[in-house]
């Protein structure tokens, strides 16, 4: 059982209708395979929230679930305060989603599809294609059929059709899937919008870049389980960080650092060396690298302290649990 | 499993919209309905294939005779009239109508699904319910619309095309006479009668007279020659039948034949134009209701367009007219058969050729069917549209999106 904290983020006591999505013990199965496994999730709102995992990992088994496009075998869960299934329509009446790749009717113009969708929803929804069209920047392509579309511009219609709801919560499922640099740095920037709104974006993603860039919080899934969930933050501060040392005989300084506790982890290059330090340790640790260099009669220019990014976090959290099992 | 602790001080709670807008209502929304109308009306492919079946093929033979017609009216009939009324309804229009409708209805229930706009319906939180339903109104609105456009071409140019007079075995002959003008009309035209209208002779009967019709031809057998008849051998007098004899004789064979002439319109009459009308729209509106349904049950369109294709000509034919005697209920089951026992009256039964000379016609068609009375078959067809609706709306809703 791991512990995370959610500290620094707007916090909800379990049910509170404060939480954008909760879900408790939530599993889902394929027969034998559990594709999502006794999930505590906690998203705050108002907030960018990635939902982190490799491939296979049931990161859209959980959104599929969330939105009722498949039933959940065990476990509770709500949507902005509504319990889910129970009162799913008022739950995701302000829910705007897309899962898997957007698809839309082919014969059908992008304008069209979304009036199909606005249909579906309340009478207002009609009134909002238009800056929707005009906000994901494809309103000059609004008339256009969708199998004229590229991959990106298909993205950028299922956002659309996730705003003609006026969402307070977005889901979104690998929403870079698709893009060119360019449109990632305007989705990005627009996800960041939406949550300058007050929207909470739920972001779906093995693409721990963009998250790191984009959300505030995230969890980490791994075989159908939350195995870490919190803001980025404070969970690269628990992490491993590395120590970059410039300084005069570098040969001889690793000399003496390998005599020592820092020596574990340690590479001597041409300018300097590069430590790296364990989960957990402070930054007293990095003053004493320099204590050990100055006694030892060595010049120190420059003292660096690099943060690992989310990748290597996740890489380094996902490698753990592979060895503990 | 992962849990949370220091969850530090409740955030405010906010408070959760309650106001339902209906979306889980199972009633579908006017708009619902004219999206859904407006997805069906752009698939180009389908409304090419609705409008040819309804609209374009009858329009093309129905043009192709009024032409004919108009440039040598001697060597080709009038393009309307009863004949070609039954033979386009019937042989055409009756069949390939339910065949286009169940296309429609496939359509409707399987394409959110493989387009992949299923989960975004779902995803509104929209009733399932209602967005199954939806697909009923606006689905039937393209097909009744085509078949009734199509059916008002094909009745108004069979009564505005129709022949001047009924052309019976042959003959010009007054439409709509009772059995003594019939009779007396064929008193008139006794020669007529005799060379072309159908007789049998019975036991009581002699052999019909002898009289000249062109070409070296004679009606019944020549003078001095021995026939068969139910009393034993006959030979033909050779001698000139009187004019009282060829009259009287005539009259007989119109007597004879005025059950099958009073079943021959020149037009057909408006209450049965009506009764067909709804009688092929039930049709259509039975294939598009079971298309839905197993298109949404399948998740897909080409099987339950084959398997419907196979039910409509080839089971249909088949069990309407061959007694099984192990599945004779199962063969009154088929709504196709049900369909044929409520046929409008004196109309000549589908799969049977066509046309009134066509064989089985009128009530001669019904009578090779399979028994069947008719709240039996009311009931076999509201089933299968009861049915066929409830399956599709319940794998609506348990489908996986």
């Amino acid at each position: 059982m791991s512990t995370t904290t959610l500290a620094g983020l707007p916090p909800a006591p379990a049910g509170d209708s404060g939480w954008a999505v909760e879900t408790h013990g939530l599993t889902k199965r394929f027969g034998e395979n559990i594709a999502v496994n006794d999930v505590e999730l906690l998203v705050p709102r108002g907030c960018a929230f990635g939902y982190l995992g490799p491939n296979g990992a049931g990161k859209t088994t959980l959104i599929r679930v969330l939105l009722g496009l498949t039933h959940a075998d065990a476990g509770t869960m709500s949507l902005l305060g509504h319990a889910v299934p129970r009162h799913r329509d008022l739950a995701l009446a302000r829910v705007g989603a897309i899962v898997d790749e957007p698809r839309f009717h082919g014969h059908l113009t992008g304008r069209q599809n979304l009036q199909i969708l606005a249909a579906a929803r309340e009478p207002a929804a009609k009134g909002r294609i238009e800056p929707a069209l005009e906000r994901v920047g494809i309103l000059h392509r609004a008339n256009d059929k969708v199998s004229k579309y590229s991959m990106g511009m298909r993205q950028r219609l299922g956002v659309a059709a996730c705003l003609l709801g006026d969402p307070q919560l977005l889901i979104l499922d690998e929403p870079m899937n698709g893009l060119d640099p360019a449109g990632m740095l305007e989705m990005r920037d627009m996800i960041l919008s939406l949550v300058a709104e007050g929207r909470t974006v739920v972001l779906s993603s093995h693409l721990l870049d963009e998250v790191e860039r984009t959300c505030d919080a995230v969890a980490i899934v791994d075989r159908g389980t939350v195995i870490r969930q919190g803001p980025i933050s404070q969970l690269l501060a628990g992490s491993s960080f590395e120590v970059q040392v410039e300084c005069s005989d570098p040969a001889g300084a690793g000399g003496v650092l390998r005599a020592t506790p820092f020596g574990t982890h340690l590479e001597v290059g041409p300018d300097g060396l590069a430590i790296s330090l364990p989960e957990g340790t402070g930054r007293d640790a990095i003053a004493e690298i320099n204590r050990l260099l100055v006694e030892g009669g060595f010049s120190v220019y420059r003292l660096q302290h690099i943060q690992a990014s989310l990748e290597q976090w996740f890489l380094e959290v996902t490698r753990r649990l592979g060895e503990a099992e | 499993m992962t849990t949370i602790t220091d969850t530090g001080p409740a955030p405010t709670p906010i408070p959760a919209e309650t106001r339902s807008d209906h979306r889980g209502s199972w009633i579908p929304t006017w708009g619902m309905v004219t999206t859904r109308f407006m997805e069906l009306r752009r698939r180009r492919g389908l409304m090419i294939a609705l409008i040819a079946v309804n609209i374009g093929i009858p329009v093309v033979f129905l043009g192709v005779r009024l032409i004919t017609h108009a440039v040598d009216p001697k060597s080709y009939g009038p393009a309307g009239g009863y004949e070609i009324f039954t033979t386009l309804v019937l042989g055409f229009m009756y069949i390939f109508g339910f065949i286009v409708a169940a296309v429609v209805g496939c359509t409707a229930g399987s394409v959110d699904l493989t387009e992949g706009m299923f989960r975004h319906l779902v995803i509104t939180g929209r009733s399932r319910l209602a967005l199954y339903f939806a697909r009923i109104p606006a689905g039937l609105a393209i097909v009744i619309a085509m078949v009734a456009v199509g059916y008002t071409i094909v009745c108004a140019v069979c009564v505005f095309a129709a022949p001047a007079q009924l052309n019976y075995d042959g003959v010009n002959v007054p439409v709509g006479l009772s059995r003594p003008a019939l009779d007396s009309w064929a008193a008139d035209h006794a020669d007529e009668v005799l060379c072309n209208f159908n007789f049998n002779v019975t036991g009581s009967a002699a052999p019909p007279p002898s009289v000249p019709c062109g070409n070296g031809q004679t009606s019944g057998p020549p003078p001095g020659s021995t026939i068969e008849t139910p009393k034993g051998q006959v030979v033909v007098p050779d001698t000139t039948p009187t004019q009282g004899q060829i009259r009287a004789y005539a009259v007989t064979m119109a007597n004879q034949d005025y059950a099958d002439y009073s079943t021959n319109f020149l037009v057909p009459p408006t209450s049965l134009m009506v009764d067909v009308g709804l009688w092929i729209t039930l049709e259509a509106t039975i294939g598009f209701i079971v298309g839905l349904g197993l298109g949404s049950l399948v998740g897909q369109r080409t099987v339950p367009v084959i398997l419907l294709v196979v039910l409509e000509l080839i089971l249909t034919p088949l069990f309407s007219r061959h007694v099984i005697s192990h599945l004779v209920n199962l063969e009154r089951g088929i709504v196709g058969v049900a369909m044929l026992h409520i046929e409008p009256g004196n109309l000549p039964t589908p799969f049977s050729g066509g046309g009134p000379g066509g064989g089985g016609g009128g009530g001669l068609g019904r009578l090779l069917l399979i028994p069947e009375s008719t709240l039996t078959s009311s009931l076999v067809i509201v089933v299968w549209i009861v049915f066929w609706t409830a399956v599709g709306a319940w794998r609506m809703m348990t489908r996986d999106a």
